[in-house]
């Protein structure tokens, strides 16, 4: 009878309208709740008999974007390493200090320059003494909080990896576990939405972590790749491994080679067993820990290796000494003698020989006193265009003649030690290769030998040499521990005073002269790590001229990281309104849906009504 | 082109109105401490020119102090070479009225002032600048010069000056008062004149004789030591022929000695009477010989000798008699154990002006380094101490002469001969260093004009421009702010009448 099915189908329409308020009061509900997704009901008209059609809700349905949900997540992961970089970039322009005021880096460096100066006028004034002095030792102490500051940033930056892991981690058996529920549960209840909701935050959060792939599998399941294609989570979810280093010091670097690392590196240990190192295959691209791991082991080594530039540098220019060899002939060999007898650990032999095809080389030899640190690589020295041979001094001048001509014997040249400390560099006979330099750069230990150069810097008590060890050069971290020499500081007349005898006249400038024209004048050599000047060629010149490089540098890096931030952030913002116009709950759109729900219901009441109307002048009849 | 609802337009309204509080933040920030940003990185692309800008600066800062510094300095040791000089000229004119007149110290009213200069000029020349001893060359933490009394009266066992003057006048005398010449008895017609060493400083030296007595024979100075001889041969001179003798003084001046012939016995001073026979004519020629050089020898040998031997003691290193002065025949070095060293400061083999320098300018050094014992100061020391050593006997009839001689030594000395440096000289080359210092100084003011400027430019702020910025970003600020609660109000819910039950 269809007046039964014009009731039983308003019911359908009262059940299907209440679901319907059910959703908007949900949706008004969780209007402001994170992730959540609009949902809608899908109605669906339903025969109940011949004639007539119910209506019945099949399912729920989320309203998303997955095209700017993809977006938004690719974007979002450049959007954290953006932030983050920007963010660190800020922090470590604290340590260049503020332009023009007496706290930044190159007002300290002016500062001492100024007082070499005024010490040249009046080198026998105390008060100038004391100044320099006290000028170097603020120069120093700067270099030592910069470098210090950058190595808590370092050391943050290895705290926020472990803290990143932890979280990423946490997503990742979350996805796992919601995985797996979803599995056995219907795609189109309530529920099943919220879960796909949450499994949805959990990626997001992810995605700020790391770059990912997202791959949507049957069965509401899905899977989650690095960008370069390493499974990070699918039914079960794999574990980032990261060891923390509690404090970060300049020598620990990270390294691809385990043995030779300083600093933790994440793995990855897959549910089916085996273990990926992620930095060393460069998987992570994008997200907080790219911008972590660029910081600790990119950016922020090289700002460091900067500051070592400056201060090794400017040691080694108050206290290097080059001697040039005297002409030598050994029977039909000729070539150069060098005295090799002062040389330091670090401490350097230059030779320069033209070989049989007119080609010009350079040999640059190096003392080293730690055979760990064998052999040296090319790097070692800030020429990109020399050899550089390290060799163990320990076993004297004839063992050092012995250990280059193993060496270097295929080149035609020919060492010898005929007595002393002497080491003859030759040639290998008449018309064959043509040596055509040979000097020594030894470091000075003494504040009074009687040459103006003098150790005023020192690495801890001992003068900088720029000694090899097995951790690197010498230069590393020596910003952190640049010192002023305690015996000058206690004895400020060694400015003046380079020899005892005959004294030096308390009114001699020679030393600050010398001192204000290496600072200020000399052309000085950088290595080309520390990221002024080519791959192939050093950056050559005095030292302001360095500083004013860094400086600027370092600006031009921040700032290129505030804009990428500034533009990432527009891109994320946008793409974020994108996807909340479709996913956002719209109060407007709930109270239009609330409306039409009324007046629906109303309607569907109207016609029971109406039914139980006619059934009841049936029944009457 | 997607239209979506208000309310999700507002989050990024409030986002944008959040920045410009930011910016006006920031704009403050700038109003209130004039400069653009508190990193390099906010300086952009010009933070390196900025580092270099302030390097430079700097470094012009520091020459400008270098030059404020060593100008007072320089001005120092102008002032004190200025009134050196006129010390210098004071006791030149006192000694054209010298006036001798002694007291019981054996000196006279001239050389107690001299002696008071003397005090003034060492005490002027150890004058300290703000490095300390103006004329010490290379060790200003020295002394420049000695005391007065330790440079007159001596120091323990290092003799002083007056001591030196004592030992040389008696080297320059001789034990005899001759001045070490050798005036044998005629033999027969001839006489003869002979300096007692060869090469000896000291003394009387042979220049040169001329003869005007008929048929006499002359000859010399010849030989070694140098030697003059005079035969009268066979007749006597007349009546008012003369013999001249010319004799070279130990400090360079020259004097002469005529000897007259004469008829009357005795014969008056300068000369001689002429005898039965030329033997007995060579005889008395030979007593006014002795006479007239012994004369000399009290009186302009012993002033040159004085001059000398003051020349000797403030020489570097200071010249003393060798072995017993009245046979010594040479000098040699005086050491610090047995002498007064009358310079303490620093004495290297460079130039005076070397030992101080100062850089004003990248490229420019200037020296003004002063020792007291360069020569233009040394000058006047030395003339000046010679007046201020020497004491007479009140019975010495010579006295008058020599003090005359010697103040006549003293004006020439003062008077700076040709060859030997003025302490103007010394002056003038400061003088230089000074206007080396104005040019590079006006240099440095319009320099640092230029930089700063630049600097303002990149570092600093206009502050009307900041104005306007904070002024049109309250504009947005506020229509942001008035737009964001329109939105807000665009609601449905708020044009939806109340549910009534």
């Amino acid at each position: 009878m269809s007046l039964t099915q014009a009731l039983a189908t308003s019911l359908s329409g009262l059940t299907a309208t209440q679901t319907n308020l059910a959703i908007v009061a949900g949706n008004v509900a969780n209007a402001q709740t994170p992730g959540y997704v609009t949902q809608s009901a899908v109605q669906v008209a339903s025969g109940s008999g011949d004639f007539g059609t119910g209506v019945s809700i099949a399912s729920i349905n989320r309203l998303l974007d997955t095209f700017v949900q993809r977006q938004l997540r690719a974007e979002s992961s450049g959007g954290a390493y953006a932030d983050l970089r920007a963010n660190f970039y800020q922090q470590l322009q604290q340590i260049y200090g503020q332009p023009g005021s007496n706290t930044s880096l190159d007002a300290a460096f002016n500062g001492f320059t100024s007082a070499v100066q005024a010490l040249s006028t009046s080198p026998s004034s105390s008060a100038a003494q004391g100044q320099t002095i006290a000028a170097a030792q603020a120069l120093a102490q700067q270099l030592n909080g910069a470098s210090d500051t950058i190595q808590t940033l370092r050391s943050q930056a290895d705290q926020g990896i472990a803290g990143d892991v932890q979280k990423a981690n946490n997503a990742l058996q979350q996805i796992a576990s919601i995985n797996q529920q979803l599995q056995g549960g219907s795609a189109t209840d309530s529920s099943s939405a919220l879960l796909e909701d949450q499994r949805d935050q959990y990626i997001d959060q992810l995605a700020k972590l790391m770059d990912i792939r997202v791959v949507q599998g049957g069965n509401n399941q899905v899977s989650v790749f690095t960008g370069t294609g390493v499974q990070l989570v699918g039914s079960q979810a794999a574990q980032l491994n990261f060891n923390a280093t509690g404090s970060v010091a300049a020598t620990e670097q990270w390294n691809a080679d385990p043995t030779k690392s300083g600093l933790g590196t994440i793995t990855l240990d897959s549910p089916a067993g085996g273990s990926v190192d992620l930095i060393a295959s460069g998987a992570i691209r994008s997200g907080e820990i790219a911008g972590y791991l660029s910081m600790r082991d990119s950016v922020l080594v090289q700002a460091q290796g900067q500051l070592d530039q400056i201060a090794a540098q400017m040691s080694k220019a108050l206290s290097d000494t080059t001697t040039a060899g005297t002409a030598a002939t050994v029977a039909t060999k000729t070539g150069f003698a060098a005295d090799i007898g002062s040389l330091l650990n670090g401490n350097t032999i230059q030779v320069s020989y033209t070989d049989g095809s007119s080609v010009q080389h350079s040999i640059t030899i190096v003392r080293v006193d730690d055979p760990s640190a064998l052999p040296l690589p090319n790097t070692a020295t800030s020429d990109p265009n020399d050899t550089v041979i390290g060799i163990d001094f320990s076993g004297g001048p004839a063992s050092v003649a012995t250990q280059l001509n193993t060496a270097l014997g295929a080149t035609g040249l020919f060492f010898s030690n005929p007595s002393g400390t002497t080491l003859d560099v030759l040639n290998s006979g008449p018309s064959t290769i043509t040596v055509n330099s040979v000097s020594t750069t030894s470091t000075a230990t003494s504040l009074t030998a009687g040459s103006a150069a003098l150790p005023l810097f020192v690495d801890g008590a001992t003068p900088f040499s720029g000694a090899f060890t097995a951790a690197g050069s010498g230069s590393i971290g020596y910003a952190g521990r640049i010192a002023v020499n305690n015996a000058l500081a206690a004895d400020p007349t060694k400015l003046i005073t380079y020899q005892t005898s005959p004294q030096t006249p308390a009114g001699d400038a020679t030393r600050p002269n010398f001192i204000y024209n290496q600072l200020v004048n000399a052309s000085l050599e950088y290595s080309p790590a520390a990221g002024i000047g080519g791959v192939g060629s050093r950056f050559q010149g005095a030292l302001p001229t360095y500083l004013s490089q860094i400086l600027s540098t370092q600006s031009i890096a921040a700032n290129a990281a505030t804009n990428l931030q500034a533009g990432q952030d527009i891109v994320v913002n946008s793409l974020q309104a994108r996807f909340n116009s479709t996913s956002a709950v719209s109060i407007d759109t709930e109270m239009a849906h609330l409306l039409t729900l009324q007046n629906t219901y109303g309607a569907n009441a109207r016609v029971m009504s109406t039914v139980k109307a006619m059934l009841d002048v049936l029944l009457q009849m | 082109m997607t239209i979506s609802g208000v309310s999700s337009n507002i989050a990024p309204l409030i986002q944008s109105a959040l920045d410009i509080n930011k910016q006006l933040d920031d704009l403050q920030r700038q109003l209130s401490s004039g400069q653009k940003s508190d990193t390099y990185a906010g300086l952009g692309s010009q933070s390196g020119i900025a580092v270099s800008l302030n390097a430079q600066l700097s470094a012009i800062n520091s020459f400008n102090d270098t030059i404020t510094n060593v100008g007072t300095t320089i001005s120092l040791q102008q002032v004190v070479l200025q009134q050196i000089a006129s010390i210098g000229g004071n006791v030149q004119s006192a000694t054209t009225q010298a006036n001798f007149a002694i007291d019981g110290t054996g000196q006279t009213t001239g050389q107690k002032t001299a002696q008071n200069q003397l005090d003034q000029i060492l005490s002027l020349l150890n004058s300290q600048g703000a490095n300390g001893y103006l004329f010490s060359g290379s060790a200003p933490n020295q002394q420049s010069v000695d005391t007065t009394d330790h440079i007159l009266n001596g120091n323990g066992a290092q003799a002083g000056l007056k001591q030196v003057i004592a030992e040389r006048n008696q080297a320059d005398l001789g034990a005899d008062g001759l001045g070490r010449l050798v005036i044998p008895a005629a033999v027969g017609a001839t006489l003869s004149v002979s300096e007692d060493a060869a090469g000896s400083p000291f003394g009387l030296k042979l220049a040169g004789v001329s003869s005007t007595l008929s048929g006499a024979t002359v000859t010399g100075p010849s030989g070694s030591p140098a030697a003059i001889s005079v035969n009268l041969g066979a007749t006597n001179p007349s009546n008012g022929d003369s013999i001249t003798f010319t004799f070279s003084l130990p400090d360079g001046t020259s004097q002469t000695l005529r000897l007259q012939a004469t008829t009357s016995a005795p014969p008056g001073a300068n000369q001689f009477t002429i005898g039965g026979t030329p033997a007995a004519t060579a005889a008395n020629l030979q007593a006014a010989l002795t006479a007239g050089v012994s004369q000399i020898g009290s009186t302009s040998l012993s002033a040159a000798s004085a001059m000398a031997a003051s020349n000797d003691f403030f020489g570097d290193p200071p010249q003393r008699v060798s072995g017993s002065p009245a046979t010594a025949t040479a000098l040699v070095d005086g050491t610090s154990a047995n002498t007064v060293i009358w310079y303490t400061g620093e004495d290297g083999s460079g130039s005076a002006r070397s030992t101080s320098t100062a850089r004003i300018d990248p490229s420019t050094t200037i020296s003004y380094g002063t020792r007291a014992n360069e020569q233009g100061i040394r000058w006047i020391v030395q003339s000046i101490a010679a007046l201020a050593a020497t004491t007479y006997s009140p019975s010495d009839a010579n006295a008058p002469a020599s003090y005359a001689a010697l103040n006549q030594r003293v004006y020439t000395a003062l008077g700076v001969p040709l060859g030997v440096q003025n302490i103007t000289d010394i002056g003038s080359s400061l003088a230089t260093a000074q206007t080396a210092m104005a040019s590079t100084k006006s240099q440095h003011q319009q320099t640092a004009n230029m930089l700063t400027t630049m600097q303002q430019s990149i570092e600093g702020v206009d502050t009307t421009q900041v104005g306007a910025q904070i002024l049109s970003l309250q504009t947005s600020l506020s229509a942001s702010l008035s737009t964001t609660a329109r939105l807000a109000s665009l609601n449905l819910l708020n044009y939806l009448s109340p549910v009534t039950g």
